[in-house]
């Protein structure tokens, strides 16, 4: 005979093994390094987004979260924010006028306002971000009803989310990209609905910034 | 107490007849035209100014400028309008561009103004496209001009079609106005930056420039 009590003990069970398979995000950083690195305290970074593609565009949230991490915590490094830095050195940095390789930042550094600038920042690299995060495998269904003596769901769903970011790193000293570094995030997040949806989310992209952000913070350190 | 509850009945009577009619225009809102007025701030671009005085006729065309998109039934679904933050743009982006800048509403006001040449902007045309019809993950803004330099004589300078592109993903809790919104800026921001960079690679333009 089942017990209340066991009932209840089932029910924990299911949420925290639920909880657990929520929590399994397996996550990858490729580092390749193509110079040598080091920056001085009174020198920053800056992570910019690309968004040159047609069907997507590296969003502006993700590259502040790494900017974020990179900016605290044990050998916080200056971080400049996108958006600042964008809008300061206007019109060189838009989708269309953005440089694409070293040599265009070498034509870009020509123009003494854009020198002048880069400067008073205080630049030392500029870390290109280029990804964005897939949604793939939706499985199940939801169904929910309300009436006069209530309402609830029920149901079961299922997704895969991936997330896929490069990070290159320039040198604006010597104009050349010292580093790559890929992160590929991916994890299933579940969805259980027993009158109430109880979401188990997989914080992939989130996962993938931190790892990034440590990546890149020793990377540029030079350790 | 009879004549209490008649006038409790009647403002009850009031407040739901209201209520209804709240709800009812609520839903007929729901079914109309969608507004969008595009707002956003500009940054003035960091480049070399020209030693000119440029007078700048904004045409009523412009100022008023509205595209309306249409659902894929051919009813009004957004109505875009775009004139008053392309005179912004512009009003940003002339006085980083030339030494003197003076806004005309008649070309009359130029030839007493002493200029150089008059700017004259137009939209020729506007496209727009919405997730739920191109199935992509973005709000796109498409916008064509026509630019033309003329002397303040309104004789022929230069006349050179440019066109901008802005894009923004869509997200969680944003609305579609706001996605065409943060398009549109991103496509105005494009214009100012592509118009700023190739003001003196257009052919008439360098030519014109040469002479002076």
């Amino acid at each position: 005979m089942i017990t209340e009590q066991t009932t209840t003990r089932i029910k924990l069970l299911a949420v925290l093994l639920l909880g657990l398979l929520a929590a399994c995000t397996s996550t990858t950083v490729d580092e390749f390094r193509q110079g040598e690195t080091g920056i001085e305290s009174d020198e920053s970074v800056v992570i910019l987004g690309r968004r040159q593609a047609s069907d997507y565009e590296t969003r502006a949230d993700f590259v502040e979260c790494v900017g974020d991490r990179m900016g605290r915590g044990e050998n916080a490094i200056n971080v400049v924010p996108e958006q600042e830095f964008i809008d300061a050195m206007f019109p060189w940095f838009e989708p269309r006028t953005a440089p694409l390789r070293t040599r265009d930042l070498e034509q870009l550094m020509a123009e003494d306002v854009v020198a002048r600038k880069m400067g008073e920042f205080g630049i030392r690299y500029i870390v290109w971000l280029d990804g964005f995060t897939e949604t793939t495998d939706r499985q199940g269904s939801i169904s929910c009803t309300i009436g006069p003596g209530g309402g609830g769901c029920f149901g079961f769903g299922t997704w895969e989310d991936d997330a896929n970011f490069d990070a290159r790193v320039w040198d604006v000293g010597s104009l050349t990209n010292v580093g790559t570094i890929n992160t590929d995030a991916s994890g299933q997040s579940y969805l259980p609905a027993l009158v109430v949806p109880i979401p188990l989310i997989a914080r992939v992209e989130a996962n993938a910034c931190s790892r990034l952000a440590a990546q890149l913070k020793q990377f540029v350190i030079g350790s | 107490m009879n004549k209490i509850l008649k006038t409790m009945k009647v403002q009850v009577g009031k407040h739901a007849r209201v209520s209804v009619l709240l709800v009812f225009a609520a839903a007929l809102a729901g079914c109309g035209v969608n507004n969008v007025t595009i707002e956003g701030s500009f940054p003035t671009p960091n480049i070399s100014k020209l030693p000119l005085t440029v007078a700048v006729y904004y045409d009523d065309a412009l100022k008023e400028f509205a595209y309306m998109e249409y659902s894929e039934t051919g009813s009004e679904e957004f109505n875009i309008e775009s004139g008053q933050s392309h005179v912004q743009l512009f009003n940003a982006v002339l006085p980083a561009m030339f030494d003197q800048v003076v806004e005309v509403n008649q070309m009359e006001e130029a030839q007493a103004g002493q200029v150089d040449a008059v700017f004259m902007p137009l939209i020729e045309e506007f496209q727009l496209a919405l997730p739920a019809k191109t199935k992509l993950d973005v709000y796109e803004v498409w916008i064509k001009y026509n630019m033309r330099l003329v002397t303040p004589e309104g004789d022929y300078i230069a006349d050179w079609v440019l066109t901008s592109y802005g894009k923004t993903p869509t997200e969680t809790f944003r609305s579609a106005e706001a996605g065409i919104n943060e398009a549109a800026v991103v496509a105005l921001r494009d214009l100012a930056s592509s118009f700023s960079l190739t003001f003196t690679q257009v052919p008439e333009v360098r030519d014109w420039l040469a002479s002076l």
